[in-house]
C-alpha cells in the first residue's frame, strides 16, 4: 500500500508527522512523507507521481479547514476517484464536536476523518476501511 | 600570476594578465579570433598556449521546453536542474493540459520529458506524440519513470533516456540530467566555429563563463567583504545571471550543489536591449521607478550614456523582481535574509556604487517593504571571474597529478 502523508498548510508541528511515518512503515506501507508546510496541490501532485492508494493529511494548528475546501475540485481535475483521502489531528480551533466536524470534512471530499483521535486507533480504522473496500 | 585569462562575452571581451585587466568592445565585423588578435596581439604573444585560459559566454545559452506530469514534482525538479545547468526555459507544459498548450515558434535546443517514480508507469500516450510533432527541436531527453522509457523510445525518434530525476522517495536526483545539459551547453559554446578557432591560442579546455563564476562562489566570502547569504548578479550584454546560495531557496528540495544559478536570457543591456525594455514596460513599478530616478519613459528610446545607465539600473531592478515573491515562475529567493549583493559584469564599469545602492534600496522599500538593505559589493575589477578561472585551473592540475 502506498501512502502520501504530510502536514497541511503553514503548520509546522512535526512530531505527529514523524510518528505517522514510522507507524505506517511498521504496518508495511510504502510512505512518501512530504513533511510539514505542505500545500494541497503538493499532496495531490505527489499522489499522481507515485500512484498512491492513500493520501493521509494531518493538521495540528487548527487551520485545516481553510486549506481543504479546494480538495473536491483538485480531486476531480486529476481524476483520483480510487484514492482514499484521510485527515486527522486537531481539525478545528478550540472545542468542537465530532458530530459537526466529521460531516463537514466528508463534504470536502475526505473518506475518513479523525479529529483528536489517537494515531493507532485511526490507523486501525484505516486498515479496516481498506480491507472492507477490496 | 603567470597565466593569461580571457573571457569572451557577447559584447566585449576582457583579458587579464600580470599587467592587469583590460576590456575591449567586440567588433562584430570580425570573428572573435581575428578581433582578439588585432586588439591584443602584444599580450597574446607573451603567453604560451598552456598558460592561456579562455572562457566564453558569447552565445547566451540553450533553450528548453519541459513537459511534466505535475507542477510540484516533475516540472519543479526539471526546472531546477535546467536553471542550474544554465539553460533557458522557454515554457513548461503540464501533461494533463498538453492539448491546450501553446506551441513555441522558435527551435528548441532540447525538450525534457518527465513524470512518475520508477515503479509507476502509463503516464503518457498519443497526446504527447501529437504535441511533439508540432515542435522543432534539436535534442529530446526523457528523465521520468523507467517503466515508461521503453514505450516512449519506441514512439519518439532519437530519444535520449537518462536516470529518473525523481527518486523512489520522491526526492530530486540531479545527477545525469544536469551532466547531460551542462555538456550540451558546453558543446554549444565551444562548438561555435568562432570559438573553436580559439584553440589555436590555448591548449586548455574552454569553459562557459557562468560555470567559472559559479566555481568561485564558495570562496567569495573569504576573499571579499561579503557576508553569507549573498547573491552574485552578473549583468552582461545579452544575459543576466543570478548565482545564489541554496539556503536562500524557499523549498526543501534535496540537492548536492551549494550554489544554484538562474539565467535571464533576455535581460541584457546591449544585445537584448529590446526585450529588456519590453520587460521594463510590463513591470507595474517601472514608472514609479523612472520617476524616482528623475527621468521619463522617453529615456528608454534614447541612445545615450545616460540611457545606458538607466537601462542597467532597470535590469538590476527587474532581475530582483524576478526572483522575489512578485514572480512565481522562477525560483523565489528569501531576499529578506540576504546579507550581501555582489554585482559583477560590464555593469560595474558603468554604474557607481551610489547608483546601484539607490536602485536596490528602491527595490527593498517598494517590493519588500524593508528599509534596511544588504551591503552592496561591486566587483569592478572582475575578481570573481579571475578567482573562478584560477580555481578551475588549480583543481585541474591537482586531479592531473
Ligand atoms: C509542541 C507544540 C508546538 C511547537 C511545535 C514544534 C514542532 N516543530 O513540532 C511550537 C511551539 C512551534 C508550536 C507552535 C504553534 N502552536 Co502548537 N503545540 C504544541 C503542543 C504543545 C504539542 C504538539 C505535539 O508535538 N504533540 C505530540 C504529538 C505526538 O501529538 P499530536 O501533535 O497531538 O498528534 C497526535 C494526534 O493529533 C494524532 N494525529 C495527528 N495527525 C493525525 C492524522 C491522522 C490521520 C490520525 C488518525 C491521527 C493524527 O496522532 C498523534 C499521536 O497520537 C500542542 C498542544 C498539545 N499538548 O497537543 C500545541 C498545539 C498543537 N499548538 C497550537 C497552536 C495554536 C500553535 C500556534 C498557532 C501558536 C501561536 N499562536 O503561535 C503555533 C503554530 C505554528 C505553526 N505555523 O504551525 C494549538 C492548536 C489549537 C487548535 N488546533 O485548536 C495546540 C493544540 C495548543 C493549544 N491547546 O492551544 N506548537
Amino acid at each position: 500500500m502506498k501512502v502520501v502523508t504530510g502536514v497541511v498548510g503553514n503548520d509546522i508541528h512535526v512530531v505527529a508527522n514523524r510518528l505517522i511515518d514510522i507507524s505506517l512503515q511498521a504496518r508495511g506501507c510504502e510512505v512518501f512523507n512530504l513533511g510539514v508546510n505542505t500545500s494541497l496541490e503538493e499532496f495531490i501532485d505527489a499522489v499522481v507521481e507515485t500512484d498512491a492508494d492513500i493520501l493521509l493529511i494531518s493538521s495540528l494548528n487548527g487551520e485545516a479547514e481553510g486549506w481543504c475546501r479546494d480538495l473536491q475540485f483538485l480531486r476531480a481535475e486529476y481524476q483520483l476517484r480510487d484514492v482514499v483521502f484521510v485527515i486527522g489531528g486537531n481539525l478545528a480551533v478550540g472545542e468542537a464536536k465530532d458530530s459537526d466536524i466529521v460531516p463537514k470534512y466528508k463534504s470536502y471530499g475526505f473518506d475518513l476523518v479523525f479529529h483528536q483521535v489517537d494515531l493507532n486507533t485511526g490507523l486501525d480504522a484505516l486498515e479496516q476501511y481498506m480491507k472492507d473496500r477490496s | 600570476m603567470n597565466e593569461l585569462l580571457i573571457d569572451i562575452g557577447s559584447t566585449y571581451f576582457k583579458v587579464c594578465s600580470k599587467e592587469g585587466i583590460s576590456q575591449h568592445f567586440r567588433d562584430f565585423k570580425k570573428n572573435i579570433y581575428d578581433d582578439l588578435n588585432t586588439k591584443c596581439a602584444d599580450i597574446l604573444s607573451k603567453y604560451a598556449k598552456e598558460d592561456t585560459y579562455i572562457c566564453s559566454s558569447a552565445n547566451g545559452g540553450l533553450s528548453t521546453l519541459i513537459i511534466g506530469v505535475t507542477n510540484s514534482f516533475s516540472l519543479k525538479y526539471a526546472k531546477n536542474i535546467a536553471y542550474n545547468s544554465g539553460i533557458n526555459i522557454i515554457d513548461t507544459v503540464l501533461y494533463g493540459k498538453i492539448q491546450e498548450s501553446k506551441i513555441p515558434s522558435e527551435t528548441l535546443d532540447v525538450v525534457i520529458i518527465v513524470g512518475g517514480i520508477d515503479s509507476v508507469g502509463g503516464f503518457f500516450d498519443e497526446k504527447l506524440f501529437a504535441y511533439l510533432k508540432k515542435l522543432t527541436y534539436s535534442n529530446i531527453v526523457y528523465v521520468g519513470s523507467s517503466k515508461d522509457a521503453h514505450y516512449l523510445s519506441e514512439n519518439i525518434a532519437n530519444l535520449k533516456i537518462l536516470s529518473n530525476i525523481i527518486t523512489d522517495k520522491l526526492k530530486l536526483n540531479e545527477g545525469e540530467l544536469k551532466e547531460y545539459l551542462t555538456n550540451l551547453y558546453q558543446e554549444d559554446i565551444v562548438g561555435k566555429e568562432d570559438i573553436k578557432h580559439l584553440y589555436d591560442i590555448t591548449s586548455n579546455q574552454i569553459y562557459s563563463t557562468p560555470y567559472i563564476v559559479n566555481r568561485s562562489l564558495p570562496f567569495i566570502d573569504a576573499e571579499f567583504d561579503v557576508v553569507n547569504p549573498f547573491i552574485v548578479v552578473d549583468i552582461g550584454g545579452a544575459t543576466t545571471d543570478i548565482h545564489y546560495s541554496r539556503d536562500l531557496v524557499r523549498d526543501n528540495m534535496l540537492t548536492e550543489s551549494e550554489y544554484d544559478r538562474l539565467v535571464f536570457k533576455k535581460l541584457g543591456v546591449y544585445k537584448s536591449r529590446e526585450t529588456l525594455i519590453h520587460a521594463a514596460k510590463n513591470n507595474e513599478f517601472v514608472y514609479e521607478l523612472l520617476a524616482y530616478l528623475n527621468v521619463t519613459e522617453n529615456i528608454l528610446d534614447e541612445q545615450s550614456e545616460k540611457a545606458l545607465r538607466i537601462l542597467m539600473q532597470l535590469s538590476i531592478f527587474l532581475v530582483l523582481c524576478k526572483v522575489s515573491r512578485l514572480n512565481s515562475v522562477y525560483v523565489t529567493l528569501k531576499l529578506e535574509q540576504l546579507k550581501s549583493i555582489v554585482l559583477t559584469g560590464g555593469i560595474t564599469k558603468v554604474l557607481t556604487h551610489e547608483e546601484c545602492e539607490s536602485i536596490i534600496s528602491f527595490f527593498y522599500r517598494k517590493i519588500m517593504n524593508l528599509h534596511h538593505i544588504p551591503t552592496i559589493v561591486l566587483d569592478s575589477n572582475y575578481d570573481i571571474w579571475t578567482l573562478g578561472m584560477v580555481q578551475q585551473h588549480h583543481q585541474r592540475s591537482e586531479t592531473c597529478r
